[in-house]
């Protein structure tokens, strides 16, 4: 079996333990509207206008929402023991690593997806294709950042405070994307031509390929004995 | 700006500070 | 694992050559505050120039090597390396703190305030970020060959974010315009600054060197005892 049919397996199984329960779902997606809230009503309304906040915003929801994501994948396995089950067959590790990934990918590109049109009613972001640009650059960050997130967690299950160690490990890796990914958001919103984008999404490329490639290399290190 | 003279000697009173008390630390660990 | 004995060895050497730098660095304060001459525009406190960069070279120093040493105990799983990481680690981590706290006193003066977005300081600050999570990490854990495997492989993904970082700042500081211009004597530097600045620079890498030996033997001790407390 190739390894990316082993992969997809692992892929679906871990969704479709999700779609049973769907309270990790549920949960970050509610996490994340909480946190576009808190924004809201932590700001002065007089002053400081919602569309100036929008990008950043966006933002700053998608990289803690991500972490709670991902901290749902290993969790899981630790609960259903089926961690060491899946280690035991002869599951080639970068099928493992890539099944963990893709489903990480799909659980936060879902909650992401969910909370993006509230975030465009709710900051008053005005409708246009624009935002198709803006929501690819969520994907191709989302794409890096989950790769580390699924060395990161699987390292942090293991840990005593692991909900609290995956943050702290987590954000400073995330602050290089946040940056250009926001600078791009800012940029798109303002209607600024595609070709002023190309060196963020340059650099959001580099970082997913240096940090997929790391993470897949590694990964190995982290769940064998 | 010539008065940064102080600024200047905090400074480097803060260097001396952390390399010695580090030096420091690390000798007691050493014991 | 090396034996006690080598970890003895190890903080004496280090010791040593810590002592060594020691008077490189009180020799280094007298050329810099003595035998230097202030730079024309910018005031004494420009100064610091002879001890800011050094430490903030001397954290990156400090830093790669911890990244180096992860990727080495990963290929070659000894545990030197990751002793020595972390020797590293904690080094760089005392530098950056050099940096970040004189980074504001170099400021206040020469910009008019405390803190500036400026692309020094802003990567001592992401460094030391990730440095923190390092040790975060290997305080979680129990295991102490997990806790070099998982050190390491935060080590590598550290390792591997420093160019990112680079840029990152880059990009990010032409953001935040510095009050001020900061870049002393980027112009040839006069002959007496340029010594006292490249002794800066080899001062700072002696005492690196001999704080990182120190380190690296107490952990080895400290290794020896967790072997015996199990």
């Amino acid at each position: 079996m190739s390894v990316l049919r082993v992969a997809l397996l692992i892929a679906a199984k871990d969704l479709r333990i999700e779609r049973r329960s769907r309270t990790a779902l549920h949960t970050a997606t509610l996490f994340a509207v909480l946190v576009l809230l808190t924004v809201v009503f932590a700001r002065d309304g007089g002053s400081v206008s919602l569309l100036t906040l929008a990008p950043s915003v966006l933002w700053i929801t998608i990289a803690l929402s991500s972490l709670v994501a991902l901290n749902r994948a290993f969790t899981l396995e630790r609960e259903h023991a089926a961690l060491e089950g899946i280690l035991l067959a002869p599951v080639p590790r970068s099928a493992l690593f890539l099944g963990k990934w893709l489903a990480n990918l799909a659980f936060v590109s879902l909650v992401m997806t969910i909370t993006f049109p509230l975030w465009i009613l709710f900051y008053g972001v005005a409708v246009t294709p624009a935002l198709f640009a803006v929501a690819a650059v969520a994907l191709l960050a989302s794409i890096g950042v989950t790769a580390i997130g699924t060395v990161f967690s699987a390292m942090a299950v293991r840990t005593r405070h692991a909900e609290l160690l995956l943050p702290v490990l987590m954000l400073p890796f995330l602050l290089p994307p946040i940056f250009f990914a926001a600078q791009s958001t800012v940029r798109l919103l303002a209607g600024r031509p595609l070709d002023e984008l190309w060196g963020s999404f340059r650099f959001l490329l580099l970082y997913d390929v240096a940090f997929a490639t790391m993470a897949a290399l590694l990964f190995p290190a982290v769940v064998d004995e | 700006m010539p008065e940064s003279g102080n600024y200047m000697i905090a400074g480097y009173i803060v260097v001396a500070v952390v390399v010695v008390g580090y030096v420091v630390n690390l000798w007691r660990r050493g014991k | 694992m090396p034996d006690a004995a080598s970890a003895e060895r190890q903080i004496r050497r280090g010791r040593a050559v810590t002592l060594i730098a020691l008077l490189g660095l009180a020799v280094l304060y007298v050329m810099a505050l003595q035998f230097t001459p202030p730079e024309r525009t910018m005031g004494l406190v420009q100064k610091l120039y002879y001890v800011h960069p050094p430490a903030a070279y001397a954290m990156q120093l400090a830093f790669l090597t911890t990244g180096l040493c992860s990727l080495l105990y990963l290929l070659l799983r000894d545990e030197r390396f990751d002793l020595f990481a972390e020797a590293s680690a904690e080094v760089g981590m005392v530098m950056g703190m050099i940096v970040v706290i004189t980074g504001p006193i170099w400021g206040r003066p020469a910009w008019g305030v405390w803190w500036a977005w400026e692309p020094r300081l802003t990567f001592t600050v992401l460094e030391l970020l990730v440095f923190g999570g390092y040790f975060a990490l290997r305080g979680a854990v129990r295991d102490p060959q997990e806790r070099a495997k998982f050190a390491a492989v935060l080590g590598m993904m550290a390792l591997v974010l420093v160019p990112f970082n680079h840029l990152t700042v880059y990009y990010f500081a032409s953001q935040h315009p510095e009050p001020v211009a900061l870049r002393a004597g980027k112009p040839a530097l006069p002959f007496e600054m340029l010594r006292t600045f490249l002794t800066g620079f080899g001062v700072f890498t002696v005492l690196y060197i001999g704080l990182a030996m120190q380190r690296y033997g107490i952990g080895v001790r400290a290794a020896h005892q967790e072997v015996a407390d199990a």
